[in-house]
């Protein structure tokens, strides 16, 4: 299972629409979930509804949320779009089995069984996460929050029984050509990660259209070697508006 | 998060399941959990407690939760299940629901706000006890904290909401921060039972030293955090000091299952300091210690005799 899991504060400014990005990511069969980090007050109307919009067109959730409540969220935001992943794999089966997709329409005997199945797989299944953070300027305060909410992450994915992995990118990259830098290749463990954004020179636009295309490539190269970055910066510059 | 539906059953509306037939008469709602809302209801003459979910899956996920330990009621565990079914709401959308036995009750704080700290050590044992019979039965509570302890008269405790109840060796359903032993890099976040008992330790000190343990969560930085930190708080509290050995052990992982916890914490309860110091007379000290001694006795007797 794949996901990606956006975390922003605002509204993306440059480039390709992280909408439509973000549905190239459910194409791929990837999730794509979306938390907005809010300040005292609120993250605006349009980045509000721009948050929302993401998580739909990539098949994922979203949720605005302050600071304090981050670890908690990204956490079950994650386990949620495990489980909602497997759900639909489960329900296009039923399909062909009952001519009918839908667990709510089985009677709660029936149902019972195949949450059974549905829960088992959640936990067992391998899962890779890759986290892809906006580090614009407004950003600046809120990234060791951000940072603790990947090492609890971490945490709970390493209590389960299937393989699971994380990947964390930022995004606008410094330099100059690049979308969003890696910061941390898959991994199964934190252990001896001092610090997962060492000194980041924060500020510039907001590219989190581009950014999404950058990870989702990632995945479907498997690494992030410069050579795969090299074939795709072509092939992307069809999207790049 | 949160519950996703925002309506509410209004007192005296009657639910009708949709596949069983069953009529529930609504009388309040009783509190909400993380997969939904419990309200009180009534069936001829019998109270219920309806608990109705958002989302089919994850309900369901609880109730095959409630099923397994149903089944494995010769353990101590009662059955508490008795229909699934299906409603409509206010928005004309079907929603998930199930009943289980009502338990009359106070939540810990208010428990001991009520009737006075003095049944803390009672109270304590009675939920080890609780757990321990969960934990024979292979299962992990997880979420264990105060909203979701309810205790009855003369110190009965009850869990409520098995949202977090996981089988052994799983990763934990569902938790609390603050009660979460990765939270204070106490250990792993999968379930066997010193995870519950991490849990109870903080759950004492949330109960004594509410402001410290909130306070200890704002000025720490997360790679910080430790038992140590937590040990410190109970250290320096008055209320704490006769169990300050036990929690140091349940911190560290040093009972292996509720059992040995509940048998360590049985030990404390019959050394005289353990019970809180009062302004009451002592002829009244001595009678409520006598009392209590009875209590245990009975309780035990009971549980004995129900098992």
């Amino acid at each position: 299972m794949k996901q990606i899991l956006l975390i922003t504060d605002g509204c993306s400014n440059v480039g390709l629409s992280p909408v439509v990005a973000a549905a190239h990511a459910q194409s791929e069969g990837i999730s794509v979930n979306v938390v907005g980090v809010l300040d005292q007050g609120d993250a605006g109307e349009m980045g509000a509804s721009e948050i929302e919009e993401i998580a739909r067109a990539g098949g994922g959730l979203s949720r605005l949320v302050n600071m304090r409540q981050l670890s908690q969220t990204v956490q079950m935001m994650t386990r949620k779009t495990v489980v909602q992943t497997i759900q639909l794999a489960v329900q296009k089966e039923l399909k062909q089995v009952l001519g009918n997709g839908s667990i709510e329409a089985l009677p709660p005997e029936k149902r019972g069984e195949v949450v059974r199945v549905i829960d088992e797989l959640g936990e067992t299944s391998s899962l890779q996460v890759a986290l892809l953070i906006d580090a614009s300027a407004s950003m600046k305060p809120k990234m060791a929050a951000v940072e603790e909410a990947i090492r609890d992450l971490m945490l709970s994915l390493q209590a389960r029984q299937g393989k699971s992995e994380i990947a964390v990118f930022h995004f606008p990259a410094s330099r100059h050509g690049d979308d969003c830098a890696m910061d941390l290749g898959w991994t199964s463990h934190l252990n001896g990660v001092h610090a997962i954004f060492p000194k980041l020179q924060m500020g510039g636009t907001t590219p989190t259209g581009p950014a999404l295309m950058q990870v989702i490539d990632f995945y479907r190269h498997g690494d992030y070697g410069k050579q795969s970055r090299d074939e795709t910066d072509g092939m992307m510059s069809g999207y790049v508006v | 998060m949160a519950t996703s539906f925002k309506w509410e059953l209004r007192r005296g509306a009657t639910v009708t399941g949709k596949w069983n037939q069953g009529r529930y008469r609504v009388e309040k709602l009783l509190g909400e959990g993380a997969n939904g809302k419990v309200y009180l209801v009534q069936q001829g003459r019998t109270w219920y407690a309806l608990k109705v979910g958002a989302d089919a899956v994850d309900l369901q996920s609880e109730i095959n939760v409630l099923q397994s330990i149903a089944k494995q009621k010769r353990n101590g565990l009662e059955p508490f299940l008795y229909d699934v079914d299906d409603l409509y709401g206010p928005d004309g959308k079907e929603y998930p629901f199930y009943i289980m036995r009502y338990v009359r009750g106070l939540t810990l704080a208010d428990y001991f706000k009520k009737q006075g700290t003095e049944w803390f050590p009672l109270v304590g044992l009675n939920l080890l006890g609780k757990l321990s019979h969960l934990h024979e039965a292979g299962w992990v509570f997880g979420d264990l904290k105060i909203e979701n302890v309810l205790v009855g008269d003369y110190g009965h405790v009850e869990l409520v909401d098995f949202g977090g109840v996981t089988a052994k060796g799983k990763s934990i359903r569902q938790f609390t921060e603050i009660y979460d032993r990765g939270y204070w890099n106490g250990g792993p976040r999968s379930a066997d039972e010193r995870y519950d008992i991490f849990s109870f330790a903080v759950l004492c000190i949330q109960l004594h030293e509410p402001k410290q343990l909130h306070q200890l969560t704002l000025e720490l930085l997360p790679q910080n955090r430790s038992a140590d930190e937590l040990q410190q708080i109970v250290e320096s509290s008055q209320a704490l000091k006769p169990i300050a050995g036990w929690i140091r052990k349940a911190l560290a992982g040093g009972f292996m299952n509720a059992k040995e916890g509940y048998e360590a914490w049985r030990v404390l309860m019959h050394r005289r300091d353990t019970h809180r110091p009062s302004s009451t007379p002592g002829w009244l000290k001595g009678l409520a210690a006598a009392s209590a001694i009875l209590l245990v006795t009975s309780v035990y007797w009971l549980l004995r005799n129900m098992l």
